[in-house]
């Protein structure tokens, strides 16, 4: 056996292995050190997804010859001024992309400094370097990667479809656009516009809502609520979607831990912690968390690629974000997503309705031929419109509503009292008995009536479990469950809280544990593996998610049957107790499937409706 | 294949064999029932590959052949079919199609090839007995209630029917589980089981089997066979062919406890109608009730999560110093509904162990049931 020192280009082509995987990291890389340079906008090009070529230019402070030259050398950076890796303030600090890149691509870099008259232009092809040359180039730094991996072919050959390899430029774009709001940002694909985003102006918050807003698209923006908190040194920000506005993946949650995109489980597991009374298991909110944690309580060189941080201390930060969400969430209340209210809206909104249909400025009511009467979108338009009338006029007198049905209308002796103070204001009126209507301050608000049922059902039932502990069944036979050992020490480690859920567990030997208790309310379970279940959860999230939401969903499936179904009369004052209690019940908003239990049409969206704005 | 046969007769053997026949089928000839028509009979048949079903009944066979055709349509016809009917099958034609006629009403169906319908393999069957219908029944109904549904312990979702003895008597015995109760019942053993393997009896055979004693005579002898992976019960013109569990059955024995000393009598019946109302309180799945047992006397309660209570006094028989156990009451209906005797004796431990409940007057059967912690 022989050993020998690597080459130098070998090791970078090793080096580029781990942090250029693909299209995407080389974007990364070169958005980052266009960030650290203080750009104020960047320019991405990409052509067949950036396995042909792709390029990065910023006005940022630029490079002089001297610099060129050094920055495309392995481990040369401007970034570790005090040779101190524990206080990292920049993206870059390894000094390993520009030579990573040059080594298994052709790379040409053009800069020029803000004071110097002329641009440098550097080239390396398969790590042989050529140049400082004069070139032409405004003040900032060009970065152009072409043939990507053609010097180390078994790499080029792990490529995605263009399709694809966009999609995660797309993707690492978007991540670095929205811990940056106040730089513009622009991606294309030869004619196409990908991405272009203005800088977002104002104060960080106000301004990175923008940029969230012009990314998750959505009307994120106006559903969003702020998230503000801080523990021990480590401050939390950023914007969670409410419950109501949710998607079938979690593509759409962003965690930044200083300014850096990272990707980390134990977002994922908060997220699902604080959201999980409010939406089935597989609707994911949208959200992004901005993490501020002094560089020591933080290692972000775990990875070259920088996209994994490792913490000092997880469970703080678990617990922060679980914390300062679930406070988030219970504060927006009985809120429900404007989203859901103007997706109503448009569905109300006649697609085909003749123009003539409504003229403008005509009393609400009667803007509707009858003629149209048979359309049911315009039919279900016609009822609102007369209860959007009411406003204007008090209830005794909405004698005009002859030519159209409004089932179960209050009877008279009901008086609205303290009409309208309530949030979710007074009950007017009961449509094909299950939908409450109630008149606001603001506008009006459309109650399903058995949803919202089920869900204060489910968190009386909650309270009551939570109160009166939980029973459990002893087995007969029971049951051993093997598992690796760290397993089994985490389960035994939180036998206390088991038992308070339900199970009682005691070691069998090492590597196993015996469940000898089970909770009666799951009936007769599969114990081994609820058992591996809760010791994933134990070591992915430190918690244990799948009993409590197993609980959970019993508990919703009973509120489920013990609710007010669809189709029962309701009479005035039994509308009006169940508005009221869904206001004094946190969470209301949403049913246990998270879908909205109400839904709210301001006036002035029925005024726009009818082109009386 | 053309025959004519009653309406009753067909239906009654349809509802047999279209009950094995699973609703939704990858396979489509398993949604089919085989028919067959050798000289003045007429057979049907239908598996859905672990359970197979093969009925005989007479029919005026004017020629003998056989088809397939699908089973739960077919029941569907026949049964909506007036009653007394005539039914005429034919498939005699070259159309691949079974024509049903009746009176005014004719359906024609898509057979598929008889050569196509799965044969389960009966293998060698060497251990043989008879018993009466009656006695089946009871093995099923005293230990059907704990059979578990929980498919992860697959071998836990059958009745497990083996040789025993018990005071030096030979007894064929059932035993299912659920882990959070047993039911345990026995036989003497009949001639010929001598020597034979334990065997775990899947669920959905046992319903199946339950059906056919239903319309069985309890003195009627129904034949049994059975080898290590296959059992086949023998009836009057059906014969119901399944495969067993493939699982070992845990050593219940260990389970079934021998030194309770406190022994509480109650009267079987006053004894569940009280459990039944006292458990009303609480709308949960798992209805707990408590029972504070003391000398002669007998304190149910139960609780609601919303703190709603009910409390129930009723006069026993025991001796033993005070006790204080809970159960989840649907456990105890269970089990207090096999006991056909008037009184019930519960023989416990303490408030974490298990409970044997038996009928003083019927020790062949028992029943163990583990506490809830309250
Ligand atoms: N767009 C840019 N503008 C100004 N300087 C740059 C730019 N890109 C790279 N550099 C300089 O080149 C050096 C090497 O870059 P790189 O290889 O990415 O390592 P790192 O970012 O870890 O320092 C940087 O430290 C920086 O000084
Ligand atoms: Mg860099």
């Amino acid at each position: 056996m022989t050993i020998r020192i690597l080459g130098p280009n070998l090791i970078n082509q090793i080096a580029a292995g781990e942090v250029v995987e693909r299209p995407a990291s080389a974007v990364k890389e070169l958005v980052e050190n266009s960030i650290d340079a203080d750009a104020r906008r960047i320019d991405i090009v990409v052509t067949d997804g950036g396995r042909v070529a792709l390029s990065v230019a910023d006005d940022g402070h630029g490079m002089d010859a001297g610099d060129l030259a050094l920055a495309v050398q392995r481990h040369a950076t401007s970034k570790l001024p005090g040779d101190d890796l524990e206080n990292i303030h920049t993206l870059g600090f390894r000094g390993e992309a520009l030579p990573s890149i040059g080594s298994v691509a052709r790379l040409t870099v053009t800069s020029r400094t803000a004071d110097a008259d002329s641009a440098w232009k550097i080239n390396v092809e398969g790590g042989a370097v050529s140049g400082p040359e004069p070139a032409a180039h405004p003040p900032g730094t060009r970065v152009e990667v072409r043939d990507l991996f053609y010097a180390t072919p078994a790499r080029l050959k792990f490529l995605k479809a263009p399709q694809t390899e966009r999609n995660h430029v797309v993707d690492a774009v978007r991540r670095l656009a929205m811990a940056h709001p106040g730089i513009a940002f622009s991606l294309s694909e030869g004619e196409r516009q990908i991405l272009k985003l203005p800088p977002a102006q104002g104060d960080l918050l106000s301004a990175r809502l923008d940029r969230l807003d012009a990314i998750m698209g959505n009307d994120f923006g106006a559903n969003a609520l702020p998230i503000e908190a801080a523990r021990e040194g480590i401050k939390l920000t950023g914007h969670i979607g409410l419950p109501t506005l949710n998607r079938g993946n979690a593509q759409m949650q962003f965690l930044f831990v200083n300014g850096r995109p990272v990707r980390d489980k134990l977002l994922q597991g908060a997220v699902r912690a604080a959201y999980r009374d409010f939406l089935a298991h597989d609707r994911h909110p949208l959200l992004a968390l901005f993490l501020e944690i002094p560089p020591q309580a933080v290692d972000v060189n775990s990875h070259p690629a920088k996209t994994e941080v490792r913490f000092r201390d997880p469970g703080l930060v678990r617990g922060l974000i679980v914390g300062a969400l679930k406070h988030a969430l219970a504060e927006a209340g009985h809120r429900a997503s404007t989203t859901v209210g103007s997706a109503a809206l448009g569905a109300m909104r006649p697609a085909d309705m003749p123009r003539t249909g409504f003229l403008p400025r005509q009393p609400a009511g009667s803007g509707v031929p009858p003629s149209m009467a048979g359309n049911t979108a315009l039919a279900g338009n016609t009822a609102l419109a007369e209860t959007a009338h009411g406003f204007h006029r008090p209830l005794d007198q909405a004698d005009h509503g002859s030519h159209v049905t409004t089932p179960s209308a209050p009877e008279a002796a009901y008086q609205a009292d303290d009409d309208g103070h309530y949030p979710l204001g007074a009950a007017r009126a009961q449509l094909h008995e299950t939908y409450i209507v109630a008149q606001t301050d603001e506008g009006i608000v459309i109650v399903d009536q058995h949803a919202a049922h089920e869900r204060l059902v489910y968190e009386d039932m909650k309270k009551a479990l939570a109160g009166g502990g939980i029973q459990r069944q002893a087995l007969l036979i029971p049951e051993v469950v093997e598992l690796d050992e760290a397993a089994a020490e985490r389960i035994l480690a939180r036998t206390q809280e088991l038992t308070e859920l339900g199970l009682a567990v005691e070691a069998f030997g090492t590597g196993a544990v015996v469940v000898r208790e089970t909770p009666a309310l799951l009936g007769e379970i599969d114990a081994a593996g609820l058992i591996r279940d809760l010791a994933d959860d134990l070591a992915e999230y430190d918690t244990t998610l799948s009993l409590e939401s197993r609980l959970a969903d019993v508990c919703s499936t009973m509120a489920c049957h013990g609710s007010v179904r669809a189709g029962r009369r309701l009479n005035a004052p039994e509308m009006n107790a169940l508005l009221r209690q869904m206001e004094a019940t946190p969470h209301s908003g949403q049913c246990n499937h998270g879908r909205p239990t109400y839904v709210e049409l301001r006036l002035a969206d029925i005024e726009r409706l009818f082109g009386r704005r | 294949m053309k025959i004519t046969i009653e309406r009753g007769q067909l239906l009654k053997v349809l509802t047999h064999v279209q009950s094995v026949v699973e609703r939704r089928n990858t396979i489509p000839i398993l949604s089919n029932v085989k028919f067959e028509a050798p000289d003045g009979q007429l057979s049907l048949n239908a598996t859905d590959m672990d359970i197979e079903i093969v009925e005989t009944v007479d029919a005026d066979v004017a020629a003998p052949g056989s088809t397939t055709a699908p089973a739960h349509t077919m029941f569907d016809i026949v049964r909506k079919l007036p009653e007394g009917a005539q039914i005429e099958l034919d498939c005699t034609g070259d159309d691949g199609q079974l024509t049903l006629t009746s009176g005014r009403s004719r359906f024609s169906l898509t057979c598929l090839p008889t050569e196509d319908f799965p044969v389960m393999a009966d293998g060698d069957m060497p251990h043989s007995f008879s018993v009466s219908a009656g006695d089946l029944r009871t093995l099923i109904d005293r230990t059907r209630f704990a059979i578990s549904t929980e498919e992860t312990r697959y071998y836990l979702n059958g009745i497990y029917l083996h040789e025993s003895e018990r005071d030096g008597v030979a007894v064929l015995r059932a035993v299912a589980t659920d882990g959070h109760r047993l039911a345990s019942v026995e036989l003497p053993l009949p001639d010929g089981a001598a020597g034979m393997p334990g065997v775990i009896v899947p669920r959905k055979t046992v319903a199946e089997l339950r059906k056919l004693i239903d319309e069985t005579e309890s003195e009627t002898g129904v034949q049994v066979a059975l080898s290590d992976t296959k059992i086949r019960f023998t009836f009057d013109g059906a014969v119901l062919s399944s495969k067993l569990i493939d699982g070992t059955f845990p050593d219940y024995d260990r389970v079934i406890p021998a030194g309770n000393d406190k022994s509480m009598v109650v009267d079987c019946r006053t004894f569940a109608d009280a459990v039944d109302r006292v458990s009303a309180i609480s709308s949960e799945k798992s209805r707990a009730v408590k029972l504070a047992v003391s000398k002669g006397n007998l304190v149910l309660s139960a609780n609601s999560p919303e703190n709603d209570s009910a409390t129930e006094e009723l006069p026993i028989g025991y001796e033993s110093s005070d006790i204080e156990i809970g159960f989840n009451s649907r456990y105890l209906l269970d089990i207090t509904q096999q006991i056909d005797g008037e009184s019930a004796t519960f023989m416990m431990a303490d408030a974490a162990s298990p409970t044997l409940v038996q009928d003083p007057e019927d020790t062949s059967a028992l029943y163990v049931l583990m506490p809830m912690r309250v």
